[in-house]
């Protein structure tokens, strides 16, 4: 859209020439409280990352890269991201489902239900999990899948517990592009005799591509930092990078391995960091020619 | 009002509130509602420096509040030791935190320094006690009945004392497992399948990590070696009777958990709660696997109310403080000394789980040790 | 059905339902099935058995005792309100912060605008219980190197137990990237540029513009950003627990100890009212746009 990129010019402005350059100053207020709130903490955290014994060392960060803190690492971005994207394949199904419903009704209450349920993880969620496909579970018992050695505590059963808050925060984030897929494209696209298939390979999903990449990262970015739920159902028989930060900073065993966790945490910017870096720019490229 | 005044209006409340939330700190030291009374009873190493105990009954109620921290109420009967202390004494409790952790705890002292609400009383894991002593962050204190707390259960100048403990052991849910095990061996049969669960992670529960030590105790292992004890959960988890899942109230009564190892007085106050609730709860302390492991109290140096912290202590070792431990199922540490003269309740001493033989502890350098073992090789026992 | 041109109007016995597509085969209806049927096994059974958990009693069968004791529990009204208390500072705070810096970028400095992309979704970056550890280091900072000046009481008063502020402040921070995010679209969808170009040539000043002109345009955007905002709030546990504040989800935990039951009930019951509020608020704001 290049009318955005051409600064306001109206005959008031430009005699009121003050104005245009002072309305910046109402982005002030955020970028001063991100500095502050989110800019601090990061900083300090840095700073702990970065000291041992009192003294300036890498010793924090080289461990965090090695043997179990390794291994938690990878575990975290594995799972993170085989959530993020079945989480986001399946939430658009479901979202593109509710869009093209009759019944405004249901519309909007699976879109409330979809903001409540992205919400909701840790012990609750958990343990709703096990009442039903635990080792005791209502649906275990009722088809016999312990016998057949069925255990919802590893990694796919985790992932399975994970999509039960990233589907709902997919549908949450395209509905609205879905929403603004004009009917005349579909029309416009049909009438040059191009089938359903067509219409979403050529049309719908490149038009969609920035909304789903978003979707994406933001699934990762959820999964990637939760722990509540699997140290409830899990514990350490999945390896997350939370878990041990968790354990470092806030636990009845470990001592003085606060800076390590804070190396930890630093790691896991550096990861998400780069799945961001990824994302923007795709999602520049292709947002750009929908303005 | 036009746009433009409401606006400089809302701005000044703004700015105001702002500059009233601003204030360098009181200069009045530790505590600030107890007056000159205060900063005595702050530096008092024992009752005999205020003047006796009830001068130091009569310091505490003048202050009225007692701040503790991470004592959840069905934890050692700590919920009946709260109220009977305030109805002894009239001092209102404030109990922050219940579930918080050793570490949180510690870290309430450094975060709250100087604040009315920062707690006054620690009831901490040795560990922490030992590395929070070093960090200066405790009043020394030696209560009346000192001299009956063993030596190598207190530090020598008071900062920290050994509270109550308990002994790993093996609960089970008798309604739900035909007969419940009775020895860390007993674990491993295949009737137990899916059934074994820790009440949380090694690494970060403290019941948890002394369950692996006990293991590593019945297999070879001694308060060097841990390494025995992850072999034994990664043989555990290999025959598929190991379940991660935290063993909660929640999970014991939905019956995915039966069987939990965890603290005996824990396990055994567990059992009167689910007798209502369809669960019929055994406690048992492992054959082959003896592990107990003691809390330990301490004052904050930084108290806000000093005096009622003194008092908690002075209760707390009272023959009626050990008692109400007892009562809890836990093994207070004046208990030996209790039974010798007569003041330790005998239906109580009854009902704990049976042990025989006196317990042994690793000394801190084992500990750190094994934590580290742990720290690094859990994850990957347990995860194949 | 596929040689219907737009402007023809369809006869009323096939007149398009809203929201389908001309030309849609019919077997996608049985396809929009099957995933709702599929969506709504998967959502529901695991809500059902955690309710079947809370209504089994053993001796007596069915019971809702689990859910009569919610009420009376101990400290239930007080961290229910403390968590409303705190979603509604954090949807104002939110709102007063990005709404201006967005309308600022779009309307003169738009080169800004990818600053301030990158700065909503940085929160997303930094996971929560990395966040907390560097809060609560900062919060250390009071006692050991702030004492003596005037920093020190605002850090303690903004940890005030009664209304944590450091709490919306944190809260603020993980809901930026949704409420970008929304009021984005919104403001794409308005063409922002026109509509102030208008009313300032038609003489309009720029509260009343901001009020009476971009405000109701943005209703939608800024519901959703509101409804995402409080259901963020009112399900957020990690940073209220390490940080040691009695919210609605860290007083659900704390209960389970001691009543396993109720605390169960108590979160499908807040999941329950939750929804509901949202649906209510929901439809007030479609009922508004749909008079307006």
């Amino acid at each position: 859209m290049s009318a955005a990129d051409t600064p306001l010019r109206t005959a008031a402005a430009s005699r009121r020439g003050r104005t245009r350059s002072r309305t910046w100053l109402a982005a002030v207020p955020l970028l001063a409280f991100i500095a502050l709130i989110f800019g601090v903490p990061l900083l300090v955290i840095l700073g702990g990352t970065f000291s041992r014994g009192g003294t300036f060392s890498t010793a924090n960060l080289t461990d965090s890269v090695h043997g179990a803190y390794l291994t938690a690492l990878t575990g975290s971005v594995k799972l993170s991201a085989l959530v993020a994207v079945l989480g986001a394949v399946l939430g658009t199904f479901l979202a593109q489902a509710v869009v093209t419903s009759r019944f405004r009704a249901l519309r909007e209450a699976i879109l409330t239900a979809s903001g409540v349920l992205s919400n909701f993880g840790g012990v609750p969620l958990a343990f709703a999990w096990i009442a039903t496909l635990g080792n005791s579970g209502v649906i275990t018992s009722a088809l016999g899948l312990g016998d057949r050695g069925w255990s919802l505590y590893n990694f796919w059963g985790l992932a399975l517990v994970y999509l039960y808050f990233s589907i709902p925060l997919m549908v949450v984030v395209v509905v609205p592009a879905l929403d603004g897929l004009r009917p005349q494209w579909r029309e416009a696209a049909q009438n040059n005799g191009a089938g359903a298939w067509q219409f979403w390979r050529y049309v719908g999903i490149p038009v969609l591509a920035p909304t789903l990449l978003g979707g994406v990262v933001l699934l990762f970015g959820g999964a990637f930092a939760a722990y509540a739920t699997a140290k409830a159902m899990v514990g350490a028989s999945v390896p997350l990078v939370t878990l041990q930060i968790d354990a470092a900073l806030s636990g009845n065993v470990l001592i003085g391995h606060e800076n390590v966790a804070l190396a930890l945490s630093l790691d896991m910017i550096v990861v998400a960091g780069l799945v961001m870096a990824v994302y923007l720019p795709l999602q520049r490229r292709s947002a750009r020619w929908l303005r | 009002m036009s746009a433009r005044t409401a606006g400089l209006v809302a701005g000044l409340t703004i700015a105001t509130s702002m500059i009233a939330a601003c204030g360098a700190a009181p200069s009045a030291e530790t505590g600030g509602s107890a007056g000159s009374g205060g900063s005595k009873a702050a530096t008092a190493t024992s009752a005999a420096d205020l003047g006796g105990l009830d001068a130091l009954v009569a310091a505490a109620k003048k202050e009225g509040q007692l701040n503790v921290i991470a004592l959840p109420p069905n934890w050692a009967n700590y919920g009946e030791i709260i109220s009977a202390f305030t109805a002894k004494y009239g001092i209102k409790i404030n109990s922050d935190n219940p579930d918080g952790s050793s570490q949180d705890e510690i870290n309430a002292v450094k975060t709250l320094k100087g604040q009315d609400r920062a707690p006054d009383v620690l009831d901490l894991g040795s560990a922490f006690a030992l590395s929070g002593a070093q960090e200066g962050l405790f009043a020394p204190y030696k209560v009346q009945t000192w001299d009956k707390i063993p030596d190598g259960q207190k530090e020598s100048t008071g900062a920290w004392y050994y509270d109550y403990g308990g002994y790993v052991s093996i609960g089970c849910d008798a309604k739900r497992v035909k007969t419940c095990p009775a020895s860390f061996a007993d674990l491993l049969k295949p009737d137990y399948k899916g059934k074994v669960a820790l009440n949380g992670d090694p690494t970060k529960a403290g019941a948890a990590f002394a369950g692996v030590y006990a293991a590593s105790l019945a297999n070879q292992g001694s308060f060097d070696d841990i390494q025995p004890g992850i072999d034994f959960f990664k043989k555990m988890k290999e025959a598929g009777n190991y379940t991660p899942v935290e063993a909660t109230p929640a999970t014991v009564q939905k019956g995915e958990t039966p069987i939990t190892i965890d603290w005996d007085y824990l396990q055994a106050s567990y059992a009167k709660e689910f007798a209502t609730k369809g669960v019929d709860w055994k406690v048992a302390i492992p054959s082959d696997g003896k592990y107990a492991n003691f809390y330990s109290q301490a004052i904050s140096k930084s108290a806000p109310h000093p005096a009622a912290a003194r008092l908690w202590e002075e209760f707390l070792y009272s023959p009626e403080g050990q008692n109400l431990w007892l009562k809890g199922f836990a093994r207070p540490v004046l208990l030996p000394a209790m039974q010798a003269d007569g003041s330790a309740d005998a239906a109580l001493v009854a009902q704990l789980p049976q042990v025989d033989g006196t317990p042994t502890f690793p000394t801190p350098a084992q500990v750190d040790k094994a934590k580290e073992t742990l720290a690094a090789g859990w994850g990957a026992a347990v995860s194949g | 059905m596929a040689a219907l041109t737009p402007e023809t109007l369809p006869a009323p016995a096939t007149v398009p339902e809203p929201g389908a597509r001309p030309g849609r085969p019919r077997r996608f209806r049985a396809w929009r099935g099957v995933i709702l049927f599929f969506a709504a096994v998967y959502f529901l059974v695991p809500l059902i058995a955690s309710f079947a958990f809370t209504v089994k009693e053993p001796d007596q069968g069915f019971s809702l005792d689990a859910y009569g004791q919610i009420f009376s529990a101990e400290g239930f009204g007080r961290s229910i309100l403390l968590s409303l208390g705190l979603g509604v500072a954090t949807i104002a705070l939110v709102l007063l912060l990005t709404l201006p810096a967005m309308l600022a970028v779009r309307l003169s400095v738009p080169k800004l605008r990818p600053v301030l992309e990158i700065v909503c979704t940085l929160p997303l970056v930094v996971p929560p219980i990395t966040f907390v550890a560097g809060i609560s280091r900062v919060l250390q900072w009071g006692p050991d190197y702030l004492a003596t000046t005037p920093l020190y009481q605002t850090i303690i008063s903004v940890q005030n137990p009664d209304f944590p502020i450091v709490l919306v402040l944190a809260y603020v921070v993980l809901a930026l990237p949704f409420a970008y995010r929304a009021l984005d679209a919104g403001l794409g969808a308005m063409d922002v540029r026109t509509l102030v170009e208008a009313a300032r040539n038609l003489g309009a000043s720029w509260p009343h513009l901001l009020f009476r002109v971009i405000v109701p345009n943005l209703r939608a955007a800024l519901a959703s950003a509101a409804f995402l905002t409080l259901a963020l709030v009112l399900g957020e546990f990690t940073i209220a627990q390490l940080l040691s504040y009695q919210t609605f989800p860290v007083w659900i935990y704390t209960i389970s100890d001691s009543q396993a039951q109720v605390s169960v009930a108590v979160s499908v019951f807040s999941l329950l009212i939750t929804w509901l509020l949202l649906l209510g608020l929901s439809s007030a704001g479609a009922r508004q746009r749909s008079g307006s």
